[in-house]
């Protein structure tokens, strides 16, 4: 398939908008601009495209409640809070090609009758941000950006603003309240962004690489783009491969490319030919999977009948070298330190399935360990504010679910069978 | 309508609500702890889990609306599992120290923890380690207790305003700190105390002193502070106060305190309380027998009355004390010594205010209701910050400004800032040249509305400079258009004036232009009042021109109706105001100043003036709790009961009429009857058996309290006009005497700081304020401090010409270039020392703001 | 108190937002890079520029994981040791900066030339081990190359 998304980024100026015009950018947006809003949100339905941030949900079916809401001004939100461990996705958007997410977003705007925008960017990602700024201050100069795009009296306005270190900000109410000026916590439910969202007013939160396929989308048509991978999920997908595979990267591919291939035939196989233990397929908070269960496509629909999810397409792939009580500890700690600390099981239980799995990691396990950390998991599991408790908690639950004898031996053995 | 039905009930409701109010309406308790009926929805403790059919997670009763045909369960196997389970997280940190938490019995963690039955802990980890936070003076943290339901959080933030603590950090490492990490540097209202579900943030005044359930009694009462007549019950164990506390549902304040109402009550336990009489013998006070300072008190009374005259004799009435006491005392002043000369210190600025104003607008003008500032689109402020003032009153502003309201101040309210008030900060000596430019721009735009003749016509040779204004005040054209456009706007804008602006030069045309703004944009009128029952006070006759029900005395067909009351005849000149009584006292036309509950040493301006006067009485007496500046120069000083001690009543600001009652038994007599046992003694028979009994009195002469009783008092909403319509209307005649101010740029002038934590004798006689605000500052501008080379807490003399102090001095951004703000509540440094008045002709308040002050360095 | 530059810097972030309280986290970072931590004066600064309340200022701040609330070195070394990192032993790299650097979790050089701070992931998984080192991304990291990188920062 011809990459849409990572195009042209071998080219060390790739973001400048030149090259991305040379390269066949900003062809969308004056094609969207000759439409009606209603008659893009038609296509993007057409097209079948879901948000690429985790959670699949049908992009059309968000922007139709937004732009019904009567509330103005409406604004757009990209969330590019790329924080799931694993996940590199969106990153070499942000850095590489900007333009095509500024282009998505112009139209995006346009469809939903927003009229600002800002990009929710992680402080982790400083030079993306001067990667952008720039960019948006090219789009501005020629008219991609401003009160009058393309002439046509369209107006989106767009800003770059800069998270701080909270991986909860990803969940779009966090987002929202961080862009605010509070601590990312996330909202109750409804009222839904969509309308009352940044600033009481309707606001669509979209992903990066979401926003990045509109362009492409609307040149080609909904029909067409609905024709690329999955049926059920369609577009090209963005995988990100981590851990003991020969060539660890980026990946574009039709979505619902097995996971399977994307480890033997794309990434070359295990790191020197070692054995496979354990993959986690789509960033840390989905479930782990085992080697004799990754002949799966991955997609919105068919993970989840697999066992796990696609979550941000965040594949990390782990050999026979790696000890999983530790990599459940590692989770379990990366869980605790993103908690945000609004709900009483995420903040105390993930804490505490820290401290339990610690203790087994450094041998200091005690029988009936296993259970209480299946007890805590589902004290957390399905009573928390928003998803990341669910996360940790399923984290625990899976590594068990799969590895359990793994855990019994440092329990019983009070070390590290791998590691010593 | 819609249909719920939660455990089997089925329950109709007129609008969607909570699932937890539904239930809650239908008698199902559902457990709760981040839920709190004050605060916004949180749903972060998870306790409130159900079950509901149809969807697929638990949810939370206190933030999922029902919708027709909810079906939901509170109440099964699973869901006691799950909430098991989050107590359980809930305890693995906890310290479990309840026989040592002052909490224990009260705690909603505790008793959620026995309901639930949770037994063995599987926590075998180290607990959160940390310490008890002891830095404040008042209140006390413990984060090892703290459950992080954020309840005193979002009470600090969006209810009280002061946003003053916040949560830290995040995840299992979240706790509650004030900005400081150890001193909490707030308003101190303890609103987060009472919110606080658990032992983690509590006063430290009953540390470790009692159980709760240890309680002898607990009285709801009225706080004996401001004007603004909050509720409080009091709890009481051995006759001592424990604790005042705020009650979810009353009226003024609805579960809320501010600084002095929850943490002053210890004035009451004061060791230095008055217990005896005193006498002076030999020019020193001695203690003596009640029996014998009253005869002496009626023969002294009964001697000067028969040598220079009824009129001799003059008494200061007090709005600390009941209208019960109030109505005693004038009635013993008109009856027994037979003499208008009655005041009292509203005659600083509440009182003439209050007749000004209601002179315009008729009678009740100023008696709104607090709680309708939040449901105003508008709120102009100016000449105090009310929410040092009357705080309960100004949370009302910021709860108005959250809601979407405009908070338009003259002048720079601190309290405010946060509340995007458009502010227009006139320079020195411009406020009368800016309001005078409001009602001209006001006029163009919305024009006269025509009701009000006689105002009107006092509008047309109005000398407005509109153009000139930027020139003339230093404000900015656009902040003062954007001024007008959002009080022409305005559809139910309010009005509050405080003190300031009735104490300046020219008061009395400002609060006539302020007066005339009301009127254009169609508004009410608040008027700060900074004592319990100042309005009281007035409404019981205590003042030099008004009966009781605030009516003229020289209206003849009155007096008839009090001496057809009193069976006796009565005089029928106006009386002396208080500022007249010093005058008197030192020319030697008064010899004698009864004094109730009052000390006008401190609390008059000009105090070497008012103590040559006091001095050169040949007979004062002073009827008090403490041995006050005044009571020190007194011939007879006598103690009495105070407010926590006694039954009656106070009247608010609003004319709200509230019961006090009697919470802490201790010897001695209340006002009245100390009053009445001297008015017998001269042989006019005062033979009251309770408070109730005046009361009865009161409500049989004054038309203002027609038909009231206690009885009715105690359902509730007893405003005035209690029964019928405003009693008086306006008046064909409004006096203006044009003056403004004549201050000098570039030098500094002495005003008065209203603060937040003090009130005056009595707040300083209560430990917990004095902790949180010991001393006296001089508070200064940064470029003041600047151009006299001083940093905050330099000691400086301030002098005047009425005399000097040396005191710190405080950088406050808040304060004007020309201004220096000194309190008038520390002994011996009282502004009101510095200060010298004149005398507003029409309000007969003391204008204060021309007195000239400066500062020098002390070096030490 | 703010350099006036700072000021204006603010003021013109704050345009960018409908409200003032929006501007918060950008005014946080100018703060942070102004004073070099967030001390209670930083926290006063933009409390009275942006006019939210110190205590909220504070409080906002402290959730966030990359603002600074103690004085920091000259360069702020981020290394992350999520999976992807750890799996490819960035534990051992925390071993290196400690032996060779002095360098302890959350702390500082004692020449006062490098913070560190253990990363949650940083978005350079493919390419783990990885840090940051100010603003600049490091990738493929082995001990070696850390040493020639922080070379490069005196």
């Amino acid at each position: 398939m011809e990459r849409v998304l990572l195009k042209n980024i071998e080219n060390p100026e790739s973001a400048d908008i030149n090259e991305y015009k040379k390269a066949g950018g900003y062809k969308g947006l004056p094609k969207a601009l000759g439409m009606q809003p209603r008659e893009i949100i038609d296509e993007v339905k057409k097209a079948g495209l879901r948000g690429r941030g985790g959670a699949g949900f049908p992009v059309a079916m968000k922007w139709t409640f937004a732009s019904a809401d009567p509330k103005f001004p409406k604004y757009l939100l990209c969330n590019a809070d790329e924080g799931e461990p694993g996940t590199f996705k969106d990153r070499p958007i942000l850095e590489k090609n900007p333009h095509i997410l500024i282009e998505g977003m112009a139209i995006s705007g346009y469809a939903l009758g927003a009229e600002y925008g800002y990009v929710y960017l992680r402080g982790e990602y400083p030079g993306a941000k001067d990667v952008l700024n720039r960019a948006i201050a090219q789009a501005y100069e020629q008219g991609f950006l401003g009160d009058n795009i393309g002439g046509k009296g369209v107006r989106f306005h767009l800003a770059v603003h800069q998270g701080a270190g909270a991986y909860i900000c990803g969940e779009e109410t966090a987002l929202i309240e961080s862009l605010e000026g509070d601590k990312g916590q996330p909202r109750i439910k409804p009222p839904f962004p969509v309308n009352v969202g940044v600033f009481s007013k309707p606001t669509v939160v979209n992903n990066v690489e979401t926003l990045s396929n509109l362009p492409y989308l609307i040149e080609i048509g909904g029909e067409a783009y609905s024709k690329i991978g999955s049926p059920d999920c369609p577009g090209p997908k963005i995988y990100c491969v981590s851990g003991h595979v020969e060539r660890p990267g980026v990946y574009e591919l039709p979505m619902g490319t097995s996971l399977k291939d994307i480890i033997y035939d794309h990434c070359g196989g295990m790191k020197a030919g070692r054995k496979l233990k354990a993959v986690i397929p789509g960033g840390i908070s989905t479930p782990v999977l085992p080697p004799d269960k990754i002949d799966c496509p991955m997609d919105f629909v068919n993970m989840p009948k697999h066992g796990s999810m696609l979550g941000s397409g965040a594949v990390i792939v782990m050999d026979e070298s790696v000890c999983l009580v530790k990599v459940c500890f590692r989770a379990l700690k990366f869980f605790e330190h993103e908690s945000c600390g609004k709900c009483t099981p995420c903040r105390e239980g993930t804490g505490w399935l820290r401290k339990i799995l610690g203790r087994i990691e450094h041998g200091e396990g005690v029988d009936g360990d296993i259970e209480l950390l299946l007890s805590v998991a589902g004290n957390i599991l399905g009573k928390t504010f928003c998803p990341l408790g669910d996360g940790a908690a399923s984290v625990v639950q899976n590594f068990i679910k799969h590895f359990r004898p793994e855990f019994e031996e440092h329990i019983r053995a009070g070390k590290c069978m791998v590691n010593g | 309508m819609i249909t719920v039905t939660i455990n089997g009930k089925e329950i109709k409701l007129e609008k969607a609500v909570t699932v937890l109010e539904a239930a809650r309406s239908a008698g199902i308790k559902i457990p709760t702890l981040c839920w709190h009926e004050q605060l916004e929805k949180y749903g972060g403790c998870r306790l409130c889990l159900v079950e509901v059919e149809k969807m697929p997670r638990l949810q939370t009763a206190c933030t999922l609306m029902v919708a027709d045909g909810m079906i939901i369960r509170t109440e099964t196997d699973t869901i006691a599992e799950v909430r098991r389970g989050v107590l359980e997280f809930l305890l693995i940190n906890h310290p479990l120290d309840c026989p040592y938490c002052d909490k224990a019995g009260e705690c909603e963690l505790q008793d959620l923890v026995e309901k639930y039955g949770l037994t063995k802990g599987r926590f075998r980890e180290q607990k959160r380690k940390v310490p008890e936070a002891l830095e404040d003076p008042v209140l006390v943290r413990n984060m090892e207790r703290c459950i992080v339901c954020t309840r005193c959080v979002r009470m600090c933030e969006g209810v009280q305003g002061a946003s003053a603590i916040s949560v830290i950090n995040r995840g299992g490492h979240s706790h509650i700190e004030p900005f400081s990490g150890g001193r909490f540097d707030c308003e101190y209202c303890g609103n987060c105390v009472s919110v606080c579900p658990v032992g983690a943030i509590m006063s430290r005044l009953h540390r470790h002193s009692y159980r709760p359930w240890q309680l002898g009694s607990e009285t709801k009462t009225v706080c004996p502070y401001c004007g603004v007549g909050c509720t409080v019950v009091v709890q009481v164990r051995d006759d001592i106060i424990k604790r005042v506390v705020p009650k979810l549902g009353t009226v003024v304040n609805n579960g809320l305190l501010c600084s002095r109402g929850r943490f002053g009550y210890e004035f009451v336990g004061n060791k230095e309380r008055l217990t005896t009489p005193l006498i002076r013998k030999n020019g020193l006070l001695e203690p003596s027998t009640w029996e014998e300072a009253i005869r002496l008190i009626a023969s002294r009374l009964s001697e000067i009355k028969d040598k220079h005259g009824s009129n001799a004799i003059a008494g200061i009435a007090s709005p600390r004390c009941t209208n019960e006491d109030n109505y005693v005392f004038q009635k013993f002043m008109r009856v027994a010594v037979g003499t208008n000369n009655i005041d009292s210190t509203a005659r600083t600025g509440f009182a003439g205010a209050q007749g000004f104003i209601e002179n315009i607008f008729g009678q009740g003008a100023t008696g709104n209701i607090i709680s309708g500032l939040a449901n105003s689109d508008a709120v102009f402020v100016i000449g105090g910050d009310p929410t040092t003032i009357n705080p309960i009153l100004g949370l009302q502003i910021r709860a108005c400004s959250r809601r979407g309201g405009n908070i338009l101040t003259v002048g720079h309210m601190k309290g405010l800032r946060y509340y995007t008030p458009l502010e227009l900060r006139p320079s020195v000596n411009t406020e009368i040249a800016l309001l005078e430019g409001i009602v001209s721009a006001l006029m163009k735009k919305k024009g006269p509305p025509g009701s009000h003749p006689v105002l009107e016509a006092r509008l047309k040779d109005l000398n407005a400079q509109e153009a000139d204004l930027p020139r003339i005040c230093g404000i900015q054209g656009k902040d003062f258009s954007r001024f007008i456009d959002t009080l022409a706007e305005a559809a139910t804008p309010s009005f509050v004036i405080g003190k300031d602006m009735i104490q300046s030069k020219g008061g009395s045309y400002g609060l006539f232009l302020v007066s005339a703004i009301n009127y254009i944009v169609n508004g009410r009128i608040y008027l700060l009042s900074e004592r319990a029952n100042e309005q009281g006070l007035l409404d019981m006759g205590c003042a030099p021109d008004l009966f009781p029900g605030y009516r003229p005395i020289t209206y003849p067909e009155f007096r008839k109706r009090y001496e057809n009351a009193w069976k006796t005849g009565l005089p029928d000149k106006p009386g002396l105001t208080i500022f007249e009584m010093m005058e008197a006292a030192k020319a030697g036309a008064l010899k004698c100043i009864y004094v109730m509950g009052e000390n006008p040493v401190f609390n008059l301006p000009h105090t070497k003036d008012v103590e040559a006067g006091l001095k050169n009485l040949s007979f004062l007496v002073v009827q008090d709790i403490f041995l006050t500046e005044t009571a020190k120069m007194a011939d007879v000083v006598l103690p009495a009961l105070s407010w926590a001690e006694k039954d009656g009543t106070f009247t608010n600001m609003e004319r709200r009429i509230q019961l006090v009652k009697k919470a802490v038994h201790r010897e001695g007599m209340e006002d009245w009857k100390i009053l009445s046992e001297i008015s017998s003694n001269m042989g006019v028979r005062m033979n009251y058996s309770d408070a109730e009994e005046i009361f009865g009195e009161i409500c049989r002469v004054s038309p203002l309290h027609r038909d009231l009783n206690y009885e009715e008092i105690e359902k509730g909403d007893a405003i005035y006009p209690y029964k019928g319509e405003p009693l008086r209307g306006s008046t064909d005649e409004i006096h203006i005497e044009k003056s403004a101010g004549r201050e000098e740029r570039g030098k500094l002038y002495l005003r008065v700081e209203r603060p937040l934590f003090h009130s005056g004798t009595l707040s300083r006689k209560a430990p917990a304020l004095v902790n949180i605000c010991p001393e006296a500052v001089a508070r200064i501008s940064p470029a003041t401090a600047a151009a006299l080379s001083l940093k905050d807490g330099d000691i400086v003399r301030a002098s005047s010409k009425t005399g000097a102090l040396e005191l710190p001095v405080a950088v406050d951004e808040a304060i004007d270039d020309s201004a220096v703000m000194l309190s008038n509540n520390f002994q011996g440094k009282g502004a009101f020392s510095l200060m010298e008045y004149e005398i507003d002709p029409v309000t007969k308040a003391p204008c204060l703001d021309s007195n000239q002050i400066i500062l020098e360095k002390v070096n030490r | 108190m703010f350099r006036e530059t700072a000021i204006k810097e603010i003021e013109a972030i704050r345009e960018q937002y409908p409200t003032a309280r929006a501007a918060l986290l950008p005014a946080i970072y100018v703060a942070q890079r102004e004073f070099g931590w967030l001390s209670p004066e930083a926290y006063e600064s933009v409390s009275s520029v942006l006019g939210v309340p110190r205590a909220t200022v504070r409080g906002v701040a402290t959730f966030y994981a990359m603002y600074k609330h103690r004085p920091m070195g000259r360069h702020l070394v981020q290394l992350c040791t999520n999976v992807s990192c750890m799996i490819l032993g960035a534990e051992k790299l925390v071993d290196f900066l400690k032996n060779r650097y002095g360098l302890e979790a959350g702390g500082m050089s004692s020449d006062g030339r490098f913070s560190l701070v253990i990363m949650e992931c940083i978005g350079a998984c493919g390419t783990a081990p990885a840090m940051l080192v100010n603003n600049d991304f490091y990738e493929n990291l082995t001990e070696k190359y850390i040493e020639e990188i922080l070379e490069k920062y005196r």
